[in-house]
């Protein structure tokens, strides 16, 4: 046990490191959502006024989507990455040591969700400074767990395309499941403004919890009705796409 | 028990190519089994399996007493493996990735830097330790690959085309490293495409041709198999070709003789033949102007068990008849 923590923590800072030796890389990712909040409040900034918005400021209500989107692109370079390891031969390495595969899988994800705080940090700070709510110690708890456990969930989902697919080839089908999932939820306006098939679909798009969970501190308060869903749905999406993930490992070598 | 023992073991791959077609093979505890083939020929997919990377489709295989397919990470306990890329993250230095080597083989912390350091030391590579491998050598990085490799003292140690695209230096490098694993008991499964580096090395070796082993054995059998030894005699100019033949003939196998009084007579023991030819020469008066041994090499072998050159023995040869040049220019 102490060895699989051991060797879980070596592949999250050999991950890690990576962000320190080539911070160039990393930049795109963090930018991306910071820009996305700032471009989305100056176009649809006044959707706000409309009755039945549940925010007061487009922007409070647009930054926790890129929170998650900040997080889907972490888990998305995750899998990249590993496609990459996989390309070069490094991954081999990883498969010939003796440690148990989920090991290895949680070191790779485990990377990805603290990597994912990097965007939310410096967005939460840009968004803090343009005059954002802010979302109180528990609300920012709250929305940065999520925020970690989204981040894991899109890093199962390209890990698992990376294993299947072993080359950085399928990249952009890792990324679009990560846009997918975040986007068509209650993104840009509230459930009960959206229409047509955006609303059915966020309606029953698991990630519309998450989106609430992280939402919450920042246009109300947090509450337990919006935080159980927003952690099972975290949970229920890990499961699944972890078990695929897992499958996927086995698939490769004996 | 054998260190490694393959059964009829098959790798078909969808679109029913049949990479490996039923080998069989049995490498003793401490033995240095030399796996030799073309490109293509089925030797890393053969690694691959041994190794616990590729799942067999057939037969079986057993690697330090453990089944690949059924005790996969018993066998990865046990074994070292030097894949034919050396699979380096080039952003780490020498000392951080094979600190995370050990980490992930389970090694206990306290003795992770200086079991490291040890292997860096042993490898050359102290110098280095600190620089990133992304500013190695292609000779240091298959250095440290080995070093890697070794940071959990396996009992197998698996190399698969080690030294590739090495300069002369690195190679025989790496070569002293393989002698000195062989000297501490690690039994040592090298593939290689060089001939050479087979016959330097390897206590047995088998080759592999089209999924299928063609040749079993110690190089010296190999060579034996495909015929023996002969010597390329030149006389000096006068000598009298029907005096010669009546001589070269008590010794062996006479080919007709070439121009120039050149003959080609087919030994048995090569080296040890030279003597009793030469005096025997000298008492008829005949005068020797070149004498050549010519022994059967493992490219023999190779032709005579595949009907095709091995890609490394070409090279050599090429490399041999640029030394030869070279000598000949001094």
């Amino acid at each position: 046990m102490t060895a699989s923590l051991r060797a879980m923590g070596a592949l999250v800072r050999r991950a890690l490191n990576e962000i320190l030796r080539v911070p160039g890389g990393a930049i795109p990712g963090v930018l991306a959502p910071t820009i996305f909040m700032l471009g989305l409040s100056a176009v649809f900034g006044k959707a706000s006024h409309l009755p039945g918005f549940t925010a007061s400021d487009f922007r409070t209500f647009i930054v926790p989507v890129g929170f998650l989107q900040g997080a889907s692109f972490t888990g998305a370079a995750t899998g990249v990455n590993l496609a990459r390891d996989i390309e070069q031969g490094w991954f081999d390495r990883l498969l010939l040591s003796p440690t148990p595969r989920p090991v290895l899988l949680a070191g790779l994800v485990g990377s990805a969700s603290l990597r994912a705080l990097m965007p939310a940090s410096f967005l939460l700070v840009v968004a803090l400074i343009v005059g954002v709510h802010w979302p109180g110690v528990l609300g920012l708890v709250v929305a940065g767990a999520l925020v970690m456990g989204l981040a894991c969930v899109m890093a199962l989902w390209a890990v698992m395309l990376a294993l299947r697919f072993r080359t950085q080839q399928a990249a952009p089908l890792m990324q679009i499941g990560g846009f997918i999932a975040v986007l068509f939820t209650t993104a840009y306006a509230p459930q009960a403004l959206l229409t047509g098939w955006l609303r059915d679909v966020a309606r029953i798009n698991p990630v519309t919890h998450v989106l609430d969970g992280v939402r919450q501190g920042f246009v109300a308060q947090v509450t337990w009705g919006k935080t159980w869903p927003a952690f099972v749905a975290v949970a229920g999406l890990m499961l699944v796409l972890g078990a695929l993930a897992v499958r996927g490992l086995r698939r490769v070598g004996v | 028990m054998p260190a490694i023992e393959a059964t009829k073991l098959e790798r078909e791959f969808k679109g029913g190519l049949r990479a490996v077609d039923g080998i069989d093979l049995a490498v003793a505890p401490g033995e240095v089994y030399a796996f030799l083939g073309p490109n293509g020929a089925g030797k890393t997919t053969t690694v691959r399996m041994l190794v616990t990377l590729l799942r067999p489709t057939g037969g079986e295989a057993r690697v330090a007493g453990f089944d690949v397919a059924r005790q996969p990470a018993e066998v990865r306990r046990r074994i070292g493996v030097a894949l034919q890329e050396a699979a380096l993250d080039l952003l780490m230095t020498g000392r951080e990735l094979i600190e995370l080597q050990a980490t992930l083989h389970g090694i206990d912390p306290r003795s992770v830097r200086s079991r490291g350091d040890e292997l860096l030391e042993r490898v050359g590579l102290t110098e280095a330790r600190d620089r990133r491998v992304g500013t190695y050598s292609g000779g240091m990085r298959r250095r440290l690959d080995l070093a890697m490799a070794l940071i959990h003292e396996p009992q197998v140690l698996f190399l698969d085309e080690p030294t590739t695209g090495l300069d002369p230096v690195s190679r025989l490098t790496l070569w002293d490293e393989v002698r000195r694993l062989k000297g501490e008991g690690t039994t040592v499964f090298l593939t290689t495409q060089y001939l050479e580096e087979a016959d330097q090395l390897a206590d047995r070796l088998s080759i592999i041709s089209a999924g299928k082993l063609v040749a079993e054995g110690t190089p010296g059998e190999l060579k034996a198999q495909v015929g023996r030894p002969h010597l390329d005699i030149t006389l000096s100019d006068g000598a009298d070709p029907g005096d010669a033949n009546r001589v070269l003939e008590r010794f062996g196998e006479l080919q007709p003789p070439g121009p120039d009084c050149h003959f080609s007579l087919r030994v048995g023991h090569g080296a040890a033949d030279i003597a009793p030819v030469v005096r025997a020469l000298d008492e008829a008066g005949l005068r020797v102007a070149s004498l050549q041994v010519i022994e059967p090499s493992l490219d023999d072998v190779f032709v005579a068990k595949t009907g095709r050159h091995l890609e490394g023995a070409s090279e050599q040869r090429e490399a041999a008849a640029d030394a030869a040049g070279s000598d000949g220019d001094r």
